[in-house]
């Protein structure tokens, strides 16, 4: 049978359907495997529930596994959790008694006359592995997962068998199987990473390697790898205007009279020097046609709001008539590609074109591979710019007084503009220092010069002139950055 | 002294009917075991429990559907029923309403015995 004479059946997961290429196939065999607490319960349920909830009727079997009224208790927490399905179009059996007097025909026995009595077209049989410890030999589980098939098969309906089981994918079991899905829980260092690994799915393309996942009240959400789903290129529209940096000398500095749409700026800078200033004065210059968000992970939205009137910036207007909105990401343990999501989801909601990304640490602190880094943020550049965003970026650097362009694992690389902000000490007084490094398709001055922060925001003045060399050499600090930690990031 | 009360237990989960069978027992009555409506109205018919304590979604019959069966049956007004479920009331009702008491699972033991107390003609303690 080809792929394409193959009917999908969401799963109704968040993100899983994206990382099967579309859902399971109807009418397959699918194993769900994980240790104890990895989610297999939880997971059977919700593609249960939302089976239902499309109109489908289940059948939830259990051997020796977590006893029903325990295991409902604790479904109840979840939103997908619907008890009017229960029993008519969901419904609970056990079937260990069976496998225990009958043995594997027995059990077999019971799933094809309770697939009948309810006109299941879903059936989750939890606690497999009791079902492969009653098998004598491997042939008998075989020819048992064999009659699944045929189950499957004749009556159209899909099958997934959660086992805790730990054998490695060439068990009898899984040769069997239409897809394998792993449900995993690690530690690095401190911290748990859920994740999910489709490892053999016969049919379709599935997205293959590990993707994080979360259970929380709405049920388990998936989160496909980014840069497995975002890996395309984007194209620059000649016909987009530039947008103004809102601040009016530095227009004057960009040949194109401000940042390229459709761009990715890293503003780099030490802590106090202005960076999170320059972000809120671009903007500030957000309208109905431009919309602006502050994704930020280090200041509060009430911290924000209040620096804006500090510096006269009409924020709260913009944020009253829905011309501005902060998505605010209080520290605590992301998932790298759930915050690239949230942030892609707000963006498309709100049509964003300007957009502040304050706090660049904010993602990759969240990233438990940090070797995932460089092409996770040429992935989110990339999808930005083709959802026509001008995006502004600050990184923080790790010394007041730089010497050297740091910009975290080489994204300098993958941006399109890159301004650098400094502190300098001139014959008693601190400085701050502004120079534009590199700006897309625009010439630009590259010269280096002042600038103060007074209550009507940054005003960059004259280009600063020294005896002594004040432009520090650039220096990819990647591995750097990841060895000696990361910033205590104040962006400013 | 009076005859002991037979309950039948009829429960699809094995930890269920063993604990319940073993709770029951150590409190004085003499327990049997069904695993599934079906079975459960074979061993109704053949031992002539005065109690039967089901549960409502079992494979092959549910507890509802056994339930309207042995009430049907000979002697079957004079049959106890205890339903119980891991669904609320109000879903068992739909189904079927003619029992004598209902507990929620999980349910606390010590309300259970005093049901099976209060059924069976027992004094309450």
């Amino acid at each position: 049978m080809s792929a394409a004479a193959l009917d999908r059946l969401s799963t109704g997961l968040p993100g899983l359907d994206d990382v099967l290429g579309g859902g399971l196939f109807k009418a397959g065999v699918y194993m769900v495997q994980g240790a104890p607490g990895t989610g297999k319960t939880t997971l059977a349920n919700q593609i249960c529930f939302a089976h239902v909830a499309g109109g489908g009727r289940a059948l939830y079997v259990t051997l020796l596994s977590e006893a029903h009224a325990r295991m409902l208790q604790h479904l109840r927490t979840h939103d997908f959790f619907d008890e009017a399905a229960i029993p008519d179009r969901l419904y609970y059996v056990s079937a260990f008694n069976a496998l225990e007097t009958e043995g594997l025909k027995g059990l077999n026995a019971l799933l094809r006359h309770e697939m009948k009595t309810h006109r299941a077209s879903m059936v989750a049989l939890d606690g497999f592995v009791s079902a492969a410890e009653s098998a004598d030999t491997a042939r008998e589980l075989k020819k048992m997962v064999n009659e699944i098939q045929g189950m499957a098969s004749l009556q159209n309906c899909t099958f997934l068998l959660m086992s805790s089981g730990r054998t490695e994918p060439s068990g009898a079991e899984h040769t069997m199987v239409d897809g394998l899905i792993e449900l995993d829980d690690r530690l690095f260092g401190v911290r748990a990473e859920r994740s999910i690994q489709i490892r053999k799915f016969r049919g379709g393309d599935s997205v293959r390697g590990r993707h994080a996942f979360e259970i929380g009240q709405p049920g388990i959400e998936v989160f496909p790898r980014f840069e497995a789903l975002f890996g395309r290129s984007a194209r620059a529209d000649p016909q987009a205007h530039p947008l103004a940096t809102g601040v009016g000398n530095l227009d004057r500095m960009i040949a194109a009279g401000g940042w390229p749409a459709s761009s990715v700026t890293v503003i780099t800078g030490p802590t106090g020097i202005g960076k999170t200033t320059l972000g809120l004065q671009f903007l500030a210059t957000s309208s109905a046609e431009q919309p602006g968000l502050l994704f930020s992970f280090f200041e509060s939205p009430d911290f924000i709001r209040s620096k804006a009137r500090s510096l006269g910036l009409p924020f709260d207007q913009l944020e009253e008539q829905g011309h501005v909105a902060i998505a605010w990401q209080p520290q605590a343990e992301h998932s790298i590609d759930k915050l690239a999501y949230q942030l892609l989801a707000q963006v498309r909601a709100r049509g964003v074109k300007r957009l502040v990304i304050d706090g660049l640490a904010g993602f990759f602190e969240s990233a438990v591979y940090p070797e995932r880094s460089g092409r996770f943020f040429a992935c989110l550049a990339n999808e930005l710019r083709r959802q026509g965003v001008a995006a502004l970026m600050t990184s923080e650097t790790r010394d007041a007084v730089a010497s050297a362009v740091p910009t975290p694992y080489g994204v300098s690389a993958l941006v399109d503009n890159l301004v650098f902000l400094r502190f300098v000490e001139s014959e008693g007084d601190i400085k701050r220092l502004l120079s534009i490094l590199k700006v897309r398709n625009s010439e630009f001055d590259s010269g280096t010069y002042a600038f103060e922060i007074t209550s009507s925001g940054i005003h960059v003045q004259g280009r600063y002139t020294t005896r002594g060399d004040v432009m520090p050499r650039a220096e990819p600090i990647g591995d750097k950055w990841r060895e000696e930690g990361s910033h205590t990031s104040s962006n400013t | 002294m009076p005859p002991i009360t037979t309950i039948l237990v009829v429960d699809d989960e094995f930890g269920n009917a063993e604990v319940l069978s073993v709770i029951l027992e150590e409190a004085g009555y003499r327990v049997y075991q069904a695993s599934n409506g079906a079975e459960g109205l074979r061993r109704a018919e053949e031992l002539r429990p005065d109690i039967v304590l089901a549960d409502f979604m079992m494979p092959v019959l549910n507890g509802a559907d056994m339930a309207k069966a042995l009430r049907a049956g000979q002697d079957g007004h004079k049959l106890k029923i205890v339903m119980n479920s891991s669904l609320s009331e109000s879903v068992i009702r739909k189904h079927f309403d003619g029992y004598d008491a209902f507990m929620q699972k999980p349910f606390d033991v010590e309300k259970l015995l005093a049901i099976i107390r209060r059924l069976s003609g027992r004094a309450t303690s």
